[in-house]
């Protein structure tokens, strides 16, 4: 290794550790003495370089990240906010429109799903009976009035008809109970005049604010229900 | 999250020194200095999950911060040459023969072009060998290793003419 090559290479590096240089070195006392003396320089340059760190530099460094990241979940939760709370709007609007819309969409489907739904609690030969007093005070509800009964009346209350509140009556019939409901007008479900399925017939009477359908065995006339019903109401309005 | 936190702080407390000097050494502004740190350790805080490599954490830093000092340059354009003496860090009230000397080499150093002193700091301060500092710098080795020859050359010529008598010379 000639001195140019030497010097170059421990200028560039005086720690170098190359099997050529300590060789050189070990070879040459004049070689050592230089790469020594650059050593020397070297930490000469250490120390130079060496300038001071601003003091409490690593403390400010957390505490920029800290406040940074803090920032970062702070926003987050407030994203977590919102989306539970979108959630949660949609949920209740789900449970509001499975409840409140209407799985059947006319008059008769209903009436003879809800006469099915409350068949056993109804018997035929039952000794209650409600008056015609009593009646009348529940139909002003709906603005009517029944001039006299319409047959022996086992029940009568107000009832949900497909959400909308409705009266519910209920009469002894011939070999069944015979359901009447008064029902407000609805866009919802679509007037059905006739319907009927293997066992139950049902008829509605279209009045201007009200609808009153009558739904019972094959064993009754709905026809004289309907003249009945018709000769007896009258609407306030 | 704790995790990531304690891997930050630790990264913080050991390399910060390190990363500050060097930045020191880039831009010869403490301020300018302490601003490149903070936003390269910001950084290194968003995007310390791709850091693996723990050892690698030094040079990564480092490349970091040559980007942060890049950009400072693409925001505001000023002339390298226009750095004041008073910029180079303030040792002279203390007066030891040491520090007087440290003095008088960072400004010698200060002086040599950044394409000298950049590896040279790597080099003494980081500690990284002349591959290493090829790769940061995206240079050839052996241009890394012309430059640090340079650099140590130069710096040696000026100690040699450095004058005998140093010192202040008050009144």
């Amino acid at each position: 290794m000639d001195d140019l090559q030497f010097r170059r290479a421990i200028y560039a590096d005086p720690n170098n550790q190359d099997a050529d240089t300590i060789a050189a070195q070990q070879q040459d006392p004049s070689k050592k003495q230089f790469a020594q003396e650059i050593c020397q320089l070297d930490e000469k340059i250490m120390r130079a370089l060496q300038v001071p760190v601003p003091e409490g530099l690593a403390e400010k460094l957390i505490l920029r990240q800290t406040l940074a990241s803090h920032q970062v979940q702070k926003r987050k939760t407030r994203v977590h906010l919102a989306i539970a709370a979108s959630v949660a709007i949609v949920g209740g609007l789900m449970l509001n429109f499975m409840q409140f819309s209407s799985a059947y969409n006319n008059l008769g489907d209903y009436a003879l799903a809800h006469v099915y739904h409350e068949q056993g609690s109804f018997a035929n030969n039952a000794t209650s009976q409600v008056t015609l007093a009593s009646l009348n005070q529940k139909m002003a509800t709906f603005d009517g009035n029944f001039s006299q009964s319409l047959g022996k009346l086992l029940f009568a209350d107000y009832c949900r008809f497909d959400g909308m509140k409705s009266l519910h009556l209920v009469y002894q019939g011939k070999t069944s109970p015979v359901t009447v409901f008064i029902v407000p007008k609805n866009e919802q479900l679509s007037f059905s005049p006739h319907f009927n399925d293997k066992k139950l017939f049902g008829s509605s009477l279209e009045f201007t604010h009200s609808n009153i359908i009558v739904v019972a065995d094959k064993n009754e006339s709905l026809g004289q229900w309907q003249q009945k019903i018709s000769e007896t109401v009258s609407w306030l309005i | 999250m704790m995790t990531k936190q304690v891997r930050y702080e630790a990264l913080v407390k050991a390399l910060h020194g390190d990363l500050y000097r060097y930045a020191y050494w880039l831009c010869h502004e403490k301020q300018v200095a302490e601003d490149l740190v903070q936003e390269t350790f910001l950084r290194a805080w968003r995007a310390l999950d791709s850091l693996k490599d723990e050892k690698a954490a030094k040079s990564w830093l480092i490349t970091i911060l040559r980007r942060e000092n890049a950009r400072r340059f693409e925001r505001k354009r000023f002339e390298m040459s226009e750095y004041e003496e008073a910029n180079i860090t303030d040792t002279q009230s203390v007066t030891t023969e040491q520090e007087l000397e440290n003095h008088w080499l960072r400004e010698k150093i200060a002086q040599l072009p950044p394409e000298y002193s950049e590896p040279l700091v790597l080099q003494v301060l980081g500690g990284f060998s002349g591959a290493d500092i090829a790769t940061m710098l995206n240079l050839n080795k052996n241009t890394v290793m012309t430059r640090l020859f340079r650099a140590r050359n130069k710096l040696k010529e000026v100690l040699a003419a450095q004058p005998v008598k140093r010192g202040m010379y008050n009144g």
